[in-house]
């Protein structure tokens, strides 16, 4: 899967939830979601993501949780189904999509680099953080912080855990902008693609047509029926 | 030549009244190893940032003075886990990643790279994933990797604070090879006990200011002892109550012994 | 009595090379042990055990007579208290003195209780004056002390502490000497990773190195910093106190600053004037 073409794996994830949301509710939705789980269960993640698929399915699981607090069944179901589209193609997205090839597609595409290193910063970003938040958990617990215990307890820990991985992560935003500068990053000049990932005919052709079907499925849906 | 010059330079960070360079004038030249030494505060980290055009211009804050660089710089930072650019899934992919930004050609960017590796003794772990580096390894890499885009100033702040003491010898090794290469280097250690091996020119900065500059000797000097900033030679034959000169290195001592 | 800290026989892997190999040394209380090598000899992995992070895959780590195959990490915080590398990301809390109490608080120890214990670890490493201070105002260096603050109000048994000394400057080393000499007087083991040498002589007595995975020697440092036929094969730079010790010879072989000194004056003092 992370062999496709990044504008492709965007335009799938893309592509998704946008045509859950298109498409009349619960089937689109379904349909849709169904889809998008499916991905998540397929290999190809990149180093530092494990069961995808869990990890979109426990995202998605307090929206559905709120919706039902709000709405009644049918609404619940016909909206969660499109949250848990957006969910899971996202989940994919960050996990199938390597950043350095999404660089090299970008710059081979016109695109100037810091734009692209700012999008594959934030896909980038997540192993990494992950990787900080064991090794916060890990001291914290070495601090006799318990992960058990009644709700208070809970979150308790939860802030002992959340605080440090946020203030140590903004702390260092800026010195990660300082970081990217040493590496080269000055505008103007031309990054030299190393490895530009190659687009089959098949890959454009794919995404065009997933453009086009979900433009086609928004005429369907909404302008056809005014005009009869 | 005269590959950085600053002439009384001060800087001032963003929204802070004290400036954290004072009126400062150094120059480095190519060929040359200077080392800053200083306490922790003294404005070594800062001075670098300036030298390698990154403070004001990314940091923010004013700067006063002029600064002539006449080289490409590249900086070591001393928290080198966030220079990595976290889209490279082997050693060498890192490496070239700055070299890939330059615009170079890729047979330029591969000769680079390959001799940089070298350079750090990273060629067997050029194919690893930088995420599951060791602290010293990864130091090495962002080395490799700022050597790679082959500056023609070198800036280190604190290199071989993560590094083993095999490690430590051969970035000592390296900085004096820069510098034979025609580099210029300027670096910021806490290391005092190498230097006297590795620096051409010491320079102690205290409160953003240059209170002294000198040959590695200046490493054996009673204010710098007092100041906790000699070499453990020296320190240790001032508390001994021995006679000066002091002596900077074993080597020093055993030949003042005889 | 019973060892602070005992290893017998680990042998651990992450993956299919072993980290540790058939690893056996034990720590008595009061004693301040350095884990030496090179990176990548299996250090870390020591301190990973011993904090109940991971479990030996072959033989037991004992601290005191809790085995770590029964216990998890914040059980073990009792007994030991461990500082990583880079801990000054784990702070989190407003002040520091809130984020020292963190650890005490955490085991359910009583207000005055903490009170006491923050007051001791701040006083101990001279952060008293930044106890109000937010931790991401100080400077990293100071934030690395404060971290170490956190582990001290634990009050463990065992202190487990690796690189305490990166990035900090000679007065603030000064300081954690003081701190962990004052600690082991009172019975608290040490065990601290460092490759700072000069550290290791002003603060610890003994030394367990490894290489690859295996124990190399488990010894005095006295007699092994001044060693640089011993040292060298093991990856290890004599410190230069150390070296000067030896070089010239002086009698006892001192490693630490201040005996250096008075031995150096003594035979200066002895030898006819040049």
């Amino acid at each position: 899967m992370s062999r496709l073409h990044p504008f492709t794996l965007l335009a799938i994830a893309g592509s998704l939830p946008a045509l859950a949301w298109i498409l009349p509710a619960p089937a689109g939705g379904a349909w849709a979601a169904a889809v998008a789980l499916v991905l998540t269960l397929t290999p190809g993640a990149r180093p530092g993501f494990t069961s995808v698929f869990r990890t979109a399915v426990l995202t998605a699981a307090p929206f559905w949780l709120f919706l039902l607090l709000l709405h009644d069944v049918p609404t619940t179901v016909a909206i969660g189904l499109r949250i848990t589209t957006m969910v899971a193609s996202f989940v994919w997205l960050v996990a199938t999509l390597e950043p350095a090839r999404l660089v090299e597609a970008m710059v081979a595409a016109g695109w100037s680099a810091s734009i692209a290193y700012l999008l594959a910063a934030t896909l980038s970003a997540v192993p990494v953080l992950k990787a900080r938040a064991r090794r916060i958990v890990e001291a914290q617990r070495c601090r006799g912080l318990s992960p058990r215990g009644g709700i208070a307890a809970r979150l308790r820990a939860l802030r002992a855990l959340a605080l440090p991985l946020v203030l140590s992560a903004l702390h260092e935003v800026d010195e990660r902008a300082l970081a990217l500068e040493t590496r080269g990053l000055v505008p103007g000049i031309r990054r030299t693609p190393l490895a530009p990932p190659p687009d089959p005919a098949l890959e454009q052709a794919t995404r065009w047509a997933l453009l086009l079907g979900c433009l086609a499925a928004l005429v369907w849906r909404f302008v056809l029926p005014r005009l009869t | 030549m005269k590959s950085l010059t600053l002439d009384r330079a001060s800087f001032w960070y963003p929204a802070t009244a004290s400036p954290a360079l004072r009126d400062l004038s150094l120059e480095v030249a190519q060929g040359e190893v200077v080392a800053l030494v200083g306490a922790l505060g003294a404005g070594a980290s800062t001075l670098l940032l300036v030298a390698a055009d990154l403070a004001p211009r990314v940091t923010g804050g004013r700067l006063t003075g002029a600064v002539t660089r006449r080289d490409r710089s590249g900086i070591v930072l001393p928290t080198p886990w966030t220079q990595l650019s976290g889209m490279a899934f082997t050693v060498w992919d890192e490496v070239a990643f700055g070299p890939a930004n330059l615009g170079w050609p890729p047979h330029e960017i591969a000769r680079q790279v390959d001799r940089a590796l070298e350079q750090l003794e990273l060629v067997s772990l050029a194919s690893r994933d930088p995420a599951t580096l060791s602290g010293g390894e990864l130091q090495r890499v962002i080395i490799a990797a700022i050597l790679a885009m082959d500056p023609g100033l070198v800036l280190f702040d604190e290199p071989a604070a993560e590094l083993d003491a095999e490690g430590a010898r051969t970035l000592w090794r390296l900085i004096r090879l820069l510098a034979r290469e025609g580099k210029a280097v300027l670096l910021a250690t806490s290391a005092l006990d190498a230097l006297a091996d590795v620096a051409d020119r010491i320079v102690w900065l205290e409160d953003g200011a240059v209170r002294a500059v000198g040959t590695p000797d200046l490493l054996a000097d009673v204010a710098l002892c007092d100041a906790g900033l000699g070499t453990s030679v020296a320190t240790v034959w001032r508390a001994g109550g021995l006679p000066q000169p002091y002596p900077l290195t074993v080597a020093h001592a055993l030949q003042r012994w005889r | 009595m019973i060892p602070a800290l005992r290893l017998e026989g680990v042998t651990f892997s992450y993956g299919p090379v072993p980290a540790l190999e058939n690893l056996s040394f034990s720590i008595a209380p009061g004693e301040r042990v350095a884990l030496l090598g090179k990176n990548g000899a299996g250090k870390s992995t020591v301190v990973r055990l011993v904090a109940g992070l991971e479990r030996p895959d072959l033989g037991a780590v004992w601290v005191g007579d809790w085995d770590t195959r029964d216990c998890v990490p914040e059980q073990l915080a009792w007994r030991v208290a461990t500082v990583f590398q880079h801990a000054d990301q784990q702070l989190f809390a407003p002040t520091v003195r809130d984020d020292v109490s963190f650890g005490p608080r955490a085991l359910g120890v009583g207000e005055r209780e903490v009170e006491r214990r923050n007051r001791r670890a701040l006083e101990d490493l001279g952060l008293t004056a930044h106890a109000g201070d937010h931790p991401y105002d100080l400077p990293p260096a100071l934030r690395k002390v404060a971290a170490l603050a956190g582990a001290l109000a634990l009050e463990p048994a065992l202190l487990v502490l690796d690189e305490p000394t990166i990035g900090l400057d000679r007065v603030l080393r000064a300081r954690v000497t003081r701190a962990l000499l004052d600690r082991s007087a009172a019975s608290v083991a040490l065990l601290v990773i460092t490759h700072d040498l000069t550290f290791a002589a002003e603060t610890l007595e003994r030394g367990v190195v490894l290489d690859r995975g295996r124990l190399a020697c488990d010894e005095p440092l006295a007699g092994l910093l001044g060693d640089a036929t011993r040292l060298e094969p093991l990856g290890l730079v004599p410190p230069p106190v150390a070296a000067l010790s030896a070089a010239l010879d002086l009698p006892g072989r001192p490693v630490r600053e201040a005996e250096v000194a008075r031995e150096l004056a003594r035979v200066a003092r002895g030898r006819p004037a040049p």
